[in-house]
């Protein structure tokens, strides 16, 4: 029991730790600009304290008038669209001369927080509010004083806006851009392996050839390899193939006339091509592992009942691997996504063809006093993984094999 | 005419013979039984047939083709797996389609052969399942659906029934025993139950080591017995066993006479014919053959009574401390501890 009720602890906290620091970009991201330079995050949902100003009234009001109501909410949030401040009035700044008690005739400068209802004396008006925002500023006689400009302390409710994720989507292209390269890297860099791994995957499973044991050592022993370790030669070799393929432009084309015979050795291309190599070891390891776990029977069966193996392949084993399949696009589809080396070195590298990670490392010298911004774009690029796995998640059924062989 | 003909079948895993020479003539229309205790290659032997495995030398052929060289599917052959091998992720429809399907055979031949094989084992309502919505039963008739359609030369099973529980592996018996007939298709079926043997077959072959023991029709394999092996391993209880030494052998070396263990009798039936007078040998009688007799040559202490309501079996020790058993229909009146003599026909018991 006592492991247990450990085990819960432990795991509990595990998922605060990793929920807490996403529940600070998605409410930092939803602030407003003050708010989320004013305080942390988790001060987001409970009321707190604010001081704004507001004017009493708009300048170029010059009628006359002996009572003027009005309501200070409405008059701090004329004009903006979004995070409307709403709560309680907790009380106005006084600053101001007033006639002093032990000394009649003279007058003194008080300084004090009046609390609503109140009244005070404003530009020789009696000023009174309530804990609403109504005011109401009345005169002896009618007059048309100037606006006045009153510091206010309001217990502020919380609010939240999606307009940072409105300006860094639709304000400029930066984003925008690298969500879509990010899917044009991440889409082929997925299904590219995964392709030619289940196939291969099923070879090393099921066919006999000759050094079937010691070629699958050498690519699980692969998967040793660090990327970081290879990026010298595949960008040589990359550079190669360019410097290549320009030479062919330049002979197959005439584009020595406006100079564009150029093949960028840096493209989406070679970022699948590193990406499908460096995720094939593991995708291979992986679903060899699960599809030489299938029952033997149902493969001899369809070899029986005439498949050859490709068929077997399509018709048996890839629907009956589904499970594995789902699990390593996700594994790949973030590995990927989230990728900043490879992309860095390997990816194109003209501002509109970033991919996310380095969009985002790029908005952290850009946007490092707009907290909200910066999250509203990690945010966004964080919501696409989460999206890919929730819909992956269908796939990963229990006892897919459930009747088949004996038992089930 | 042989439908399968088997001409000097070996077949080694490395260094292990798992199957020595076997030689086999299967006629059409017969139902073969390949039976012998775990590890003798009765599976091996089957799946050798199917094209699962590769001979190391010899001769398969069937439906007068040599098939040494054609995969699995151009042999003529169908098989129904220990574990069903259904594929879970098809319908029962289309598990029974899919190898018609994969001889490019039209949509509407398909359906009919599907219903017709479909409606043979009554499983017309199934078709739309998927295997993991079947009992065990239904899964093994869709195994053996799965075979019908193909409409093979030969059937070939591997050990079917061994997952079924005891009532429905009796009921599937009948079932196949029944297809069977019907369909007059040739069939190999491969079990280690020797209850299963001998129901189904028109002919049994035992097998032990990777060698044939013995190929015949059942009551022959059960009344004359070709060695000691065969003799042991088909009938229940198992034969009883006494060592001696061979008496006078009978002219035409059919019969001898045998003495040990306190019995002395003749004209048992001779199996080992190259043994001379004198040497050591080896009386099988059958537990059922005994015969209460205060007056019989054997005699032993009762250590167990088993009754099993159609038969009663008696387990004694002699003064040789050789165990053997005593079957009886009725249920006699015994005692543990008691001593009790028997005797036998002679003609009922065979000399190894």
């Amino acid at each position: 029991m006592i492991s247990r009720s450990l085990r819960h602890v432990v795991l509990a906290l595990i998922v605060f730790i990793w929920v807490v620091p996403f529940v600070a970009l998605v409410t930092t991201s939803l602030r407003s600009e003050t708010a989320s330079k004013t305080s942390g995050f988790w001060k987001a949902f409970t009321p707190t304290e604010l001081g704004h100003r507001f004017s009493t009234h708009d300048g170029d009001n010059q009628d006359a008038f002996v009572v003027m109501t009005g309501n200070i909410f409405e008059r701090l949030n004329q004009g903006s669209e979004s995070f409307p401040v709403t709560g309680d009035v907790k009380s106005i700044f006084f600053k101001g001369r007033v006639p002093d008690p032990d000394n009649p005739g003279e007058t003194i400068l008080l300084r004090k927080l009046v609390p609503p209802n109140e009244p005070m004396e404003v530009r020789d008006g009696e000023f009174v509010f309530d804990e609403f925002g109504n005011f109401t500023w009345t005169f002896p006689e009618a007059s048309a004083p100037q606006p006045k400009n009153l510091d206010v302390f309001i217990d502020q409710d919380p609010v939240f806006g999606a307009d940072a994720f409105v300006e860094v989507l639709f304000q400029d292209k930066n984003v925008p851009n690298a969500l879509i390269s990010s899917f044009i890297v991440t889409i082929p860099a997925t299904i590219i392996p995964i392709t030619i791994a289940a196939f291969a995957a099923y070879a090393f499973a099921w066919m006999s050839f000759p050094g079937r044991d010691w070629l699958f050592v050498i690519v699980v022993s692969l998967m040793v390899v660090p990327t970081q370790l290879a990026f010298l030669p595949v960008l040589q070799g990359f550079s190669g193939i360019a410097s290549w393929a320009t030479q062919l432009n330049a002979w197959l084309t005439d584009c020595e006339l406006n100079d564009t015979c150029q093949v960028a050795s840096k493209s989406f291309a070679g970022l699948w091509i590193t990406h499908t190599a460096f995720g094939l070891p593991l995708a291979i390891y992986l679903l060899r592992n699960y599809i030489v776990g299938l029952p033997k029977e149902l493969l001899q069966s369809a070899r029986i009942d005439g498949a050859n193996h490709l068929q077997i392949f399509t018709k048996i084993i890839v629907p009956l691997s589904v499970p594995a399949l789902a699990s390593f696009s996700i594994f790949q589809f973030l590995w990927v996504w989230n990728d900043l080396i490879v992309a860095l070195y390997i990816g194109p590298n003209n501002a509109e063809d970033l991919v996310f990670p380095i969009r985002l490392q790029k908005q952290l010298g850009t946007f490092k006093d707009q907290l909200h911004l910066l999250n509203a774009s990690a945010v966004i690029s964080m919501i696409v993984p989460v999206i890919v796995f929730l819909s992956m998640q269908r796939y990963f059924i229990r006892g897919l094999l459930a009747g088949s062989v004996k038992g089930g | 005419m042989a439908q399968v003909e088997l001409n000097h079948v070996m077949k080694s895993f490395g260094k292990t013979d798992v199957i020595r020479d076997v030689n086999l003539e299967i006629n059409k229309g017969e139902f073969v039984v390949f039976v012998g205790p775990s590890g003798c290659g009765k599976s091996t032997l089957l799946r050798l047939i199917a094209g699962l495995e590769t001979l190391s030398s010899g001769e398969i052929i069937i439906a007068d083709r040599p098939v040494m060289d054609l995969p699995p599917s151009e042999r003529g052959i169908a098989m129904v797996f220990q574990s069903y091998a259904l594929y879970p992720h098809m319908t029962v429809y289309h598990n029974m389609a899919f190898s018609l399907s994969l001889q490019k055979m039209s949509k509407a031949e398909i359906k009919e052969r599907v219903e017709a094989a479909a409606k043979i084992l009554q499983m017309e309502h199934l078709l739309d399942r998927r295997p993991a919505a079947l009992s065990g039963g239904q899964r093994q008739r869709v195994a053996i659906g799965r075979a019908i359609v193909r409409n093979p030369d030969v059937f070939l099973f591997d050990e079917p029934l061994s997952n079924l529980d005891a009532a429905l592996r009796h009921e599937t018996r009948v079932e196949i025993a029944k297809l069977h007939k019907q369909l007059g298709a040739t069939t190999v079926y491969v079990t280690h139950d020797q209850v299963e043997a001998m129901t189904l077959a028109d002919k049994i072959v035992v097998l032990k080591d990777g060698q044939v023991m013995q190929v015949g029709a059942p009551m022959e394999l059960f009344n004359r017995p070709a060695n000691e092996f065969v003799a042991s391993f088909l009938g229940s209880p198992k034969m009883n066993f006494f060592e001696g030494k061979l008496g006078t052998i009978a002219g035409d070396t059919s019969t001898a006479a045998f003495a040990g263990e306190g019995i002395a009798c003749d004209g048992v039936r001779l199996v080992s014919q190259n043994k001379a007078q004198g040497a050591a040998a080896k009386l099988g009688i059958r537990p059922q053959h005994l015969r209460l007799d205060p007056n019989g040559q054997l005699s032993g202490t009762i250590t167990l009574i088993e009754r099993l309501g159609t038969e009663t079996v008696v387990e004694l020790n002699n003064a040789d401390n050789t165990v053997f058993r005593f079957a009886s229909p009725d249920s006699p009146d015994l005692e543990l501890g008691q001593t009790v003599s028997f005797s036998f026909d002679p003609t009922l018991a065979h000399l190894f």
